[in-house]
């Protein structure tokens, strides 16, 4: 027990008294925690710029161009005489797409032919092009519905039948959680556990590249380590999972108790892998170097952001490997849909499974290194 | 100066944590990222029927969502709460709600609701669910209305054109094949880069300007401090070009991103940045002349780079404020360039402002160092 306590000690002192790990640890929070949400405090995308393009210059027209112009998602803000014009504003990013109106578009509607319009959106930013196509798009349905159902009603249907024959059934679409589409709802809680992961990793990899002739059991030395870890993220880790999102005014669903027994097995992860990390490159510049490369393609690899889905198999079984994997997916599930520990206990084995398998790997370098 | 030069292309062979840092780390980064973005657009994503009214129609919606490439009917639930339990849990990204008596309300003409739940937290993945199953249920409706107008008498033509009086002919600009993968990837290199290279050369700087290091035996060689300090970056500026022509080449060549802009600009705006993004390592070091400091500083400006250059979240959209700190951020700008060049073909006339930007951000930043440089240069010659 006393070597325990020793250990426990020893790790704290490493992680509180050098500089710079204490730089790492708490500016890091500060910094991170200020920057990182900074370009998503605007949170939604409204009003999109499109540039219009009316060849037909009718009633109709301009009936079509206001719709579009009243959708929330986008704005016709510009006008062009030809499609050069329109894409040149859209090249300056002055705009994202162009609706273009072809002549003859009324006379077409009204002989009762097919009038067709053409949107182009800006492909190379995928946000905007989704805005644009999905503002644009339910405007023009509307409008080519009641066109139909208008040319129904001409013929002598009546116009409760005519709407069944126009749109048989209604179609609704229901997000689950997130339901305003915010962006910085999207990323930011899992964003926040991968930066906390990688400033534990960066600070207790320094305080292990830095430590002298330990002393005791590797095995009480180990345990100890683990609890000033656990001390020290007892605090963090909720400012981090819990007063965090909540001074950005994202969602909390879940039960902080859940967030607390999926932190406690990710902290412990965390560490150890920290230890291997550190055994492994050795150098303190040479572990930060690593780790501050590591943080981008850990975030893609943890199946967040892009859908694990599309995530090769191979690439699938080291990203299991990584903490932040099961970490984001089973904190984000608690927090922002509202997922009890049963739901989530995949998620939370996984955790404690790495916990058993780094502490083997710990272990094994502790001996390891005491025999050199 | 060459001869410094020469001595760090001698020293990273020596070294294997240098050569490791600034060669095996970014390629096998850049094979990282390859990997994981390679497949393209996600496929077979899980979705649950919660299938009330068990018709043929209700068949055959089910049926034609799982024929859709982007989803897979994983399972039928009975309820909705046991299809909200399953996406909670993370068994399937959305809901298809068919009602009861769904195929005779429809026959009676009572526009019955079909409802699709999607998990809108996993943003991307939710709304290629939701895309998805709005067009196989549009396409069975489309069908409905088709067999109506055919059974009223129109011709199979006719009714068609009927069907839909404005048509909507949407065309992805720039970006026909809408390959935004390969483009997220080609924007994600330079980040990766933006961020070993500030590192790796304040690093290889700490090597013999840090505490403890003879900077005076280098200054000696090379014939003053600014030309020991010139010799030290340049061959990194070359190791790190080099690693961005080769994945360049894998990108545009392999991969297949087209490439519809001037070459010349693209490479004198990747011979800028990748020049600014070392002179951040080099100032980090030179201002705190501490590794761990500067690692810090470096972490702090290259890390969160990615969100402010606006691939996700446009940059239009973020505050002024948000927009400023990414315009001094040299990725920001060979990032634009980059897009404008390979994708937009944008006109020379616009795309010239990204370099002028960029060589504006090296300037100063070459500037800083100087001023820093000519200061320690008084403590190192009175050191030798």
């Amino acid at each position: 027990m006393t070597h325990i306590l020793t250990a426990l000690r020893t790790e704290l002192r490493g992680i509180f008294a050098d500089r710079q790990v204490r730089l790492i640890i708490l500016a890091a929070l500060v910094i991170y925690a200020l920057i990182y949400p900074f370009p998503y405090r605007a949170e939604l995308l409204r009003d999109v710029p499109v540039v219009l393009v009316d060849l037909d210059r009718s009633t109709s027209s301009a009936e079509l161009a206001r719709r579009v112009t009243a959708s929330e998602a986008v704005t016709l803000s510009y006008d062009a005489p030809d499609m050069i014009q329109a894409t040149r504003l859209v090249q300056e990013r002055r705009a994202y797409g162009v609706l273009v109106i072809p002549e003859g578009f009324e006379r077409a509607l009204l002989r009762g032919n097919q009038s067709p319009v053409a949107l182009y959106g800006d492909a190379s930013y995928f946000l905007m092009y989704q805005r644009v196509m999905q503002g644009a798009a339910v405007p023009l349905r509307q409008m080519g519905a009641e066109v139909e159902m208008g040319r129904l009603m001409a013929q002598g249907t009546a116009p409760d039948v005519a709407l069944a024959q126009v749109s048989p059934a209604a179609q609704v679409e229901v997000p689950l959680f997130n339901p305003a589409a915010g962006y910085a709802t999207y990323v930011l809680p899992a964003a926040f556990v991968l930066i906390l992961q990688q400033t534990m990793l960066m600070g207790l990899a320094l305080v292990a590249t830095r430590r002298t002739q330990p002393r005791g059991h590797p095995v009480w030395r180990v345990l100890g380590r683990m609890g000033a870890w656990a001390l020290v993220y007892a605090v963090l880790l909720p400012v981090y999972l819990i007063v965090l999102p909540a001074f950005y005014g994202l969602p909390n669903l879940g039960s902080n108790v859940a967030v607390l027994m999926l932190g406690l097995p990710f902290v412990l992860a965390t560490g150890l892998l920290a230890q291997c990390v550190a055994a492994i490159l050795r150098r303190a510049e040479v572990v930060q170097v690593v780790l501050l490369a590591v943080g981008l393609p850990f975030f893609f690899l943890s199946g967040f952001a892009w859908p694990v889905e599309a995530i090769p198999a191979h690439l699938e079984v080291i990203a299991q490997i990584i903490p932040s994997t099961p970490a984001i997916d089973g904190l984000v599930r608690v927090s922002q849909m509202g997922a009890t520990l049963p739901d989530i206990q995949h998620r939370l084995w996984h955790l404690w499974g790495l916990v058993g398998v780094f502490i083997c790997v710990a272990l094994w370098l502790e001996k390891k290194q005491r025999f050199q | 100066m060459l001869a410094v030069m020469l001595r760090e292309f001698r020293l990273i062979l020596r070294r294997p944590a240098l050569a490791g840092l600034v060669v095996v780390l970014p390629v096998l980064m850049l094979l990282v990222l390859t990997g994981i973005f390679r497949a393209g657009i996600p496929t077979g994503m899980a979705l649950v029927v919660v299938d009330l009214d068990r018709s043929d129609l209700s068949r055959t919606i089910t049926r034609m969502l799982d024929a859709a490439p982007e989803l897979r009917v994983s399972e039928q639930a009975l309820s909705l709460t046991e299809a909200r339990a399953l996406i909670v849990a993370g068994e399937a990204r959305g809901a298809v709600y068919l009602p009861q008596g769904l195929e005779r309300d429809i026959m009676r003409g009572a526009r019955p609701e079909i409802v699709t739940f999607y998990d809108n937290q996993h943003m991307s993945a939710g709304s290629m669910v939701a895309r998805g199953a709005r067009n196989a249920i549009d396409t069975v409706l489309a069908g409905l209305r088709l067999s109506v107008r055919q059974g009223q008498g129109e011709a199979p033509v006719q009714a068609m054109v009927s069907l839909q009086p404005i048509p909507l002919q949407a065309h992805a600009l720039f970006n026909p094949a809408f390959d935004y993968v390969h483009f997220l990837l080609a924007a994600l290199v330079p980040t990766l880069l933006q961020i070993i290279a500030a590192a790796a050369t304040a690093y290889a700087i700490s090597l013999d300007f840090g505490p403890g290091r003879h900077p005076q035996v280098l200054a000696r060689m090379a014939g003053g401090v600014l030309p020991a300090m010139l010799g030290k970056i340049l061959p990194y500026t070359l190791i790190f070009l080099l690693i961005l022509g080769l994945s360049d080449i894998a990108l545009y060549g392999w991969l297949g991103v087209p490439l519809r802009g001037s070459l010349l600009l693209m490479a004198t705006g990747a011979v800028l940045f990748v020049l600014s993004v070392q002179l951040i390592g080099a100032l980090a070091f030179v201002m705190t002349r501490d590794m761990g400091r500067a690692a810090s500083i470096i972490a702090v400006i290259t890390a969160p780079a990615f969100g402010f250059m606006g691939l996700g979240f446009p940059r239009e959209a973020m505050s002024q404020l948000a927009q400023g700190w990414g315009a001094v951020i040299p990725g920001t700008w060979y990032v634009q360039l980059r897009i404008d060049q390979s994708l937009r073909a944008t006109p020379l006339d616009i795309s010239l402002w990204s370099v002028v930007w960029l060589g504006c951000i090296a300037a100063v930043l070459g500037i800083l160092v100087l001023i820093r440089l000519l200061r320690l240069r008084h403590q190192i010659e009175a050191a030798a």
